[in-house]
């Protein structure tokens, strides 16, 4: 299966194990990403907050790149960069007369298409389950963890039309298949602070304390995201967050791709696991899976 | 005993002249984004679910109800604009769909054109690094970008130490970004995109 | 007076049963069919009704006692509506029940298949269907019967928060009409809880307290004043489970400031939506519907909805039970002028 790759700034930079993860995961799918050739970053937070034509001419741009490679869709492992890309295809095909206008800023067409998912998704709808769970030679038995959507993967549901807004279960699915338990909770799919990592440090730290500590009281041993900026928000701001509440919560905060790959037998250093600061790896080594 | 300046009343509640309302923003909402304000049930719907609705100063819902009442001033120099975190719990939980994230873009588009300050000067302040990046190379260095948000904020060591260095040592920074190739193309679009000449 | 003409009653709700006993009492013969095992309806399930606070049990008992009487008038329970051939002046409906087909034709037909409540699945954030003690308020109902006779060994909850317009005035989610009974019953829930523990809380959030109607201003006032329940404007955000209880998120927009409350129990005032009965019974008969599936009326005359089809109650709009009743007897009127002028 052959699919347009777009990894996204993260995905080269702070948040490598999510690609690195992504790419031998989808090997052993027999999943071809085809990196977007010259991709440009999608504009982020900082595009659509200050200058909406901005943001949709840089999604525009990628879109096109990607229709010229002949290939009907497009995956993004980065819940932010999907959000705009998916939103600039949205755009384009709901304002023709923005459409024709980004045409000239971009200087090349706008095109609608590739179809853009997520990567959730496109495991979900384009892989399915049963073959996710054919590739598993190691189930992930005695993990207990809180699969964590967060804002972007599903919402704004007009646009991305996708699991649930506000009970997504599609990660959970993924997860359960490759034997791991997923928490019923009810954080899954609040904010964690998106774009403020940096400079409303205090916005995340409060927002994402109320997901780590909700993930806490449902049981979950783990955090499991598909999202670099969620995983930063969390990974990075768990000392601050423990400093702020007062509560130490050894919560290591994995990219759901990682944990496929331990199924599908790849080593936690092949996964990047060693780049997580709160380390994943005594969890691991009490249940035996490491 | 009040001096001859200050009235022996003071106008808090001075009424609203209904007739005098200046509706041209709410209409520019409508031609620019589609967006209807009409719909609005006033339900609140909105502003109670909202991530960041403790730290707001006006909320979701009443920043619909002050562009209907013609408030447009306030509202571009709200400091929601700065804190809301565009999670689009809003959007997608209104019973009339008003894309209320779109309008915050939109009033933050304003403002910025305007040259408003910001009332958090330091998420503009990332925001423009982070599109300086992206005009000059394309993509975003996220190490660079956060080093030069400390040179430019003053704040010289928020972050270094922890998590910076943890975030070093673990291989997280990652010097050796692949570069994007042409850049002629985002200058482009940045050139033709320009809300603020010069 | 003819003995051959026959009318047929779909369902056997308040509004179907209305109909049919006015139809029998006139000397007409009826077919009452009804698709569950008893008669009674969505009434059957409630524990009171407004603004009276009866029982509707005895006002079946009451309604079901004629029908037994009148020999005229033949029940069948547990039997669909399989399919309908219109005729010059009349239909030949074929009838299906557990154990055999039966094919009648009759001479004018009576659709009182009601309303049912959306699946509120589908507003996710009050998690319904994935929190327990999120209810669609029909299953408040039965839990009201519930605490009633069991009433000493029930342990009271401490606070019962009630949300109105759940899928209705939505028209992201769900339908963009008000459901028009919400209001009310909604009310008369939280004052039979008030009722039954006065020390439970009661909070009911609303958009709007709409109270049109005989007594209704009156009862709604009687539940804030007298049983205390609290009325806050705000349609809630968000229901979060917490230490087995759930916190409720929502703005006070007469305040103007978010509020949070921890309720042991969510009541969602779903709205209401045409019935599978009512969407099966205007794909088979000639009817005019609605863009929502509700049977729509003819301008100029009451409860017709098609040659030789009348409706009543639910089917057409949401309605109270007092109304239904009504609407049956309207309905069994024009069935009346109609056979009247044939013979």
């Amino acid at each position: 299966m052959n699919v347009a790759y777009f990894p996204g700034c993260s995905l080269h930079g702070l948040s490598r194990a999510y690609n690195s993860s992504t790419h031998l995961v989808c090997d052993k799918l027999n999943i071809n990403l085809q990196e977007i050739e010259d991709w440009n970053c999608c504009g982020a937070t900082a595009a659509h907050s200050l200058n909406h034509k901005l943001s949709v001419s840089l999604g525009a741009r990628n879109l096109n790149i990607a229709k010229n490679m002949n290939l009907d869709m497009i995956t993004v492992p980065c819940a932010g960069c999907f959000g705009r890309l998916k939103t600039a295809s949205y755009e384009l095909r709901n304002n023709p007369e923005l459409a024709k206008e980004v045409a000239e800023i971009i200087n090349a067409p706008a095109p609608v298409e590739p179809e853009v998912t997520n990567l959730v998704q496109f495991f979900t709808e384009q892989v399915g389950l049963e073959k996710i769970a054919s590739k598993v030679v190691k189930p992930l038995t005695g993990l207990k963890v809180a699969a964590y959507y967060g804002c972007l993967l599903t919402r704004p549901s007009k646009v991305v039309a996708f699991d649930s807004p506000e009970q997504p279960t599609s990660m959970d699915d993924i997860l359960q298949v490759i034997g791991i338990e997923t928490v019923n909770w009810s954080h899954k799919a609040e904010c964690c602070g998106g774009g403020y990592a940096a400079s409303e440090t205090d916005i995340v730290v409060d927002l994402s304390g109320q997901v780590v500590e909700s993930a806490k009281n449902a049981g979950a041993d783990a955090i499991v995201v598909a999202c670099p900026m969620c995983h930063t928000n969390l990974d990075t701001r768990l000392g601050a967050i423990e400093k702020s509440r007062g509560v130490k919560y050894d919560m290591p905060i994995i990219f759901f791709t990682q944990l496929m790959g331990l199924a599908y037998g790849y080593s936690y250093r092949q996964l990047g696991f060693r780049q997580l600061l709160n380390s994943a790896s005594p969890l691991l080594k009490k249940q035996g899976i490491i | 005993m009040p001096s001859s300046t200050t009235p022996m009343t003071a106008d808090f509640f001075k009424a609203i002249k209904l007739d005098e309302i200046d509706n041209s923003f709410q209409q520019e909402l409508l031609d620019n984004c589609g967006i209807d304000l009409n719909t609005c049930l006033e339900c609140g719907k909105c502003s109670g679910g909202c991530s960041n609705t403790h730290i707001f100063d006006i909320t979701a819902r009443q920043v619909v109800k002050l562009i209907k009442m013609g408030e447009v001033d306030s509202l571009l120099k709200m400091d929601s604009l700065w804190t809301c975190v565009s999670c689009q719990l809003c959007v997608d939980r209104c019973p009339a769909s008003i894309d209320i994230p779109r309008i915050m873009d939109y009033l933050r588009e304003v403002a910025y054109k305007n040259q408003i300050p910001a009332t958090r000067e330091q998420v503009l302040v990332f925001h423009e690094l982070m599109l300086g990046h992206i005009e000059k190379g394309g993509r975003v260095e996220e190490g660079f970008l956060a080093m030069e948000f400390n040179l430019k904020t003053g704040d010289y060591f928020k972050d270094v130490f922890d998590p910076g260095m943890k975030m070093f040592f673990k291989g997280k920074v990652n010097p050796f970004t692949p570069k994007m190739k042409k850049r002629d193309e985002t200058r482009r679009i940045f050139k033709m995109t320009s809300l603020r000449k010069g | 007076m003819s003995e051959t003409k026959t009318a047929l009653v779909i369902g056997g709700g308040i509004a179907g049963i209305e109909a049919a006993l006015k139809i029998g009492q006139s000397g007409y013969k009826v077919l009452l069919v009804e698709v569950a095992e008893s008669l009674g309806g969505v009434l059957e399930k409630l524990y009171n009704s407004y603004p009276r606070y009866e029982n509707p049990a005895d006002l079946i008992k009451y309604k079901v006692e004629q029908l037994n009487e009148c020999p005229n008038i033949t029940v069948m329970t547990q039997t669909k509506v399989i399919s309908a051939d219109q005729k010059p002046n009349s239909y030949l409906v074929k009838l299906q029940n557990k154990s055999e087909a039966k094919e009648v034709e009759v001479d004018a037909v009576v659709i009182a298949t009601g309303s049912q409540m959306l699946d509120v699945t589908s507003h996710g954030e009050y998690g319904y269907g994935h929190y327990d003690n999120v209810v669609n308020s029909l299953e408040f109902e039965e839990i009201l019967k519930e605490w009633a006779t069991n009433k000493d060994k029930v342990t009271p909850p401490k606070t019962v928060a009630f949300f109105k317009c759940v899928g209705s005035r939505d028209r992201s989610k769900g339908y963009p009409y008000c459901s028009k009974i919400c209001c009310m019953y909604t009310a008369k829930q939280a004052g039979v809880v008030k009722e039954m523990f006065p020390d439970t809380k009661c909070y009911v959030f609303y958009m709007d307290y709409r109270a049109a109607g005989r007594e209704y201003e009156e009862f709604v006032r009687s539940v804030i004043e007298d049983k205390k329940v609290k009325y806050v404007r705000g349609r809630p955000a968000k229901v979060l489970p917490e230490d087995g209880r759930l916190l409720i998120r929502a703005e006070d927009t007469l305040r103007g400031m978010p509020i949070e409350v921890t309720a042991d129990m969510v009541v969602l005032a779903a709205a209401l939506e045409p019935s599978a009965g009512t969407k099966e019974m205007s794909n088979i008969f000639p009817v005019k519907t609605d863009k929502y599936g509700f049977i729509d009326y003819e301008t100029n005359e009451v409860m017709k909805t098609g040659e030789r089809i009348y409706y009543a109650g639910a089917c057409s709009f949401a309605v109270e039970s007092l109304g239904a009743m009504h609407q049956g007897g309207a309905a069994a009127a024009q069935v009346l002028a109609l056979f009247n002028q044939e013979n």
